[in-house]
């Protein structure tokens, strides 16, 4: 299977450190979620992987070699890096003919992906004419085009309408079932917990976090308990007498941290407290990210600067 | 990875741009219809016959940059080399492919253009035409000569990554250098490209340069331009 290997990988551009020292691996089977606020050295280190970019040290390899050594890559690679990328008088058609001619992918794929994206019925009209939506899928049309088995998305649902983001998400977990390689990149949270099951966070080019998604909220975000009672200084009292962490809102709920709804639930039948609301609520990834992010921010609180 | 499906996806890439198909266009009509209007009323102090059928390529010839700047140019848009090249990462080869799918349009077109023009001027000239072996020398030499400029247009175009300067370098360049101080003539002028591959247009020439030495001259320069476009290709950050 192909993963894909970042090791020790820098990359300045002048003074400014974009990619810092960089090593992680992108496992076959699951959708890695490639995480970090905009400048943190994403899309940099996306362009180091496919060789557009020259690192100033460390290695970046697909299967173990290179991507420049790899014949015919885009039936072993599919990216999306820039959904401008479309010539805007060119039709989706001839821009992917031409790309599937230079890696000798048949002329049959580009009808699968166009169909595939949803874009067969638009696919002899002009890019310029395509909202930015539509430029999205034709970027990943594109990347599907080889068949590949490792695939790198930068922002893909950057412009997508809400049908367009379950689309993605969809096509994402496909993808992976599949037993491919997939690396998505994204500085939006809830939509990268939709489809994530493995995450690499970056900050200011660095490695903050490559771990699996449930494992990253879990050890970060306390689960809490909302609840509800018709009694709410029953509720209230019984609380604050089993030592809960507690919060009251001003609708007559109260957040209860640090405990689990079986427990709690347990405890307000055995006091005979009426209930009219039990919610368990499960961290967040943003909330998670937001925690790690806090405490990563007291280490490099001045730029980084080489 | 092999060259020729390389070529193929660049030739694609040239067929389906509208403005490229369009510069093209322009190289024929603008050749042809220019030499028209000169060999109406060829120039009585020094007449040259098959330089006033061949008059057009000066007009022509900027044509054929725009041709060979645009294709280039398309790249180094929106994040487009970065597509290329991950679709082609040998950078050399990917360029020599681009230079292969400028040049073999051009010289298709060149081809019809040196005929076009040749029968156009020698119709208009008539008696004060040039001579078929010249014409034909002039048809073959203007092939190549828009050849060559578009290929040097591209070279320059990839050190530049940008069109529009490209063509603010190489239209004023044309316009006025070759105009204004080519007719001092003599020395370095008649080395610089234009010039120099325009001598195989003249029946008669006095400058250092002949008809093929100055193709060559002219081939120099785009191969120059070129090598440069390639390195930096190949050497900078997509």
């Amino acid at each position: 299977m192909t993963s894909i290997d970042v090791h020790d990988l820098t990359k300045e551009y002048g003074t400014r450190r974009a990619v810092d020292g960089l090593g992680f691996s992108v496992r076959p089977g699951r959708v890695t979620g490639f995480l970090g606020p905009n400048g943190a050295g994403k899309s940099t280190t996306m362009r180091l992987v496919l060789g557009l970019d020259r690192p100033t040290g460390g290695t970046a390899t697909i299967g173990g070699r290179p991507y420049a050594a790899l014949r015919e890559p885009l039936r072993r690679v599919g990216a999306l890096l820039d959904a401008g990328a479309a010539h805007r008088s060119r039709s989706a058609r001839d821009h992917l003919r031409a790309l599937a001619a230079s890696n000798r992918i048949p002329g049959a794929r580009v009808d699968a992906v166009l169909e595939h994206t949803g874009l067969a019925e638009v696919a002899r009209r002009r890019v310029g004419t395509y909202s930015l939506g539509m430029r999205q899928r034709l970027g990943i049309a594109a990347a599907l085009l080889g068949d590949p088995e490792v695939i790198l998305l930068d922002e893909p649902a950057n412009g997508l309408d809400p049908e367009g983001i379950v689309w993605i998400r969809t096509l994402l977990r496909g993808l992976a079932a599949d037993g491919r390689t997939v690396l998505v990149s994204s500085h939006l949270m809830n939509e990268t917990a939709s489809f994530a099951d493995h995450l690499v966070i970056l900050g200011r080019g660095r490695l903050l976090a490559d771990t699996p998604v449930r494992e990253f909220i879990d050890a970060r975000v306390q689960p809490e308990v909302r609840v509800r009672s018709s009694d709410t200084a029953a509720l209230g009292e019984l609380l604050a007498r089993h030592g809960h962490d507690a919060v009251r809102h001003p609708d007559g709920a109260w957040t209860v941290r640090h405990t689990r709804a079986e427990e709690l639930g347990r405890l307000l039948a055995q006091e005979g407290v009426p209930v009219l609301e039990l919610a368990a609520h499960e961290g967040t990834l943003e909330q998670a990210y937001l925690d790690l992010t806090a405490a990563e921010a007291e280490f490099t609180a001045q730029p980084q600067e080489v | 990875m092999p060259f020729v499906p390389v070529l193929r996806a660049e030739l694609i890439k040239i067929r389906t741009l509208r403005s490229l198909i369009g510069a093209l266009a322009a190289v024929v009509l603008v050749t042809a219809a220019f030499s028209a209007l000169a060999s109406a009323a060829p120039d009585e102090n020094d007449p040259d016959p098959l330089f006033s059928a061949f008059f057009g390529i000066s007009f022509g010839q900027i044509a054929a940059i725009a041709f060979g700047t645009t294709a280039v140019a398309a790249e180094f848009r929106g994040g487009a080399l970065r597509l290329t090249l991950a679709a082609t990462p040998d950078r050399p080869r990917w360029f020599a492919a681009k230079a292969a799918a400028i040049a073999l349009p051009a010289l298709a077109v060149g081809l019809l253009t040196g005929a076009v023009t040749l029968l156009v001027g020698k119709a208009a000239l008539g008696a004060e035409g040039p001579t078929w072996a010249e014409g034909l020398r002039g048809a073959v030499g203007c092939a190549l000569q828009l050849t060559l400029m578009a290929l040097f247009a591209a070279g320059l175009t990839a050190v530049l990554r940008s069109g529009v300067a490209t063509l603010s370098i190489l239209i004023p360049f044309l316009l006025i250098v070759s105009f204004v101080i080519g007719d001092m003539s003599s020395g370095i002028a008649d080395f610089l490209p234009d010039r120099a591959g325009q001598v195989a247009l003249h029946s008669s020439w006095d400058g250092p340069l002949g008809p093929w030495t100055g193709l060559a001259m002219c081939a120099l320069w785009s191969a120059a331009a070129l090598l440069a476009g390639m390195w930096s290709v190949s050497r900078r950050d997509a």
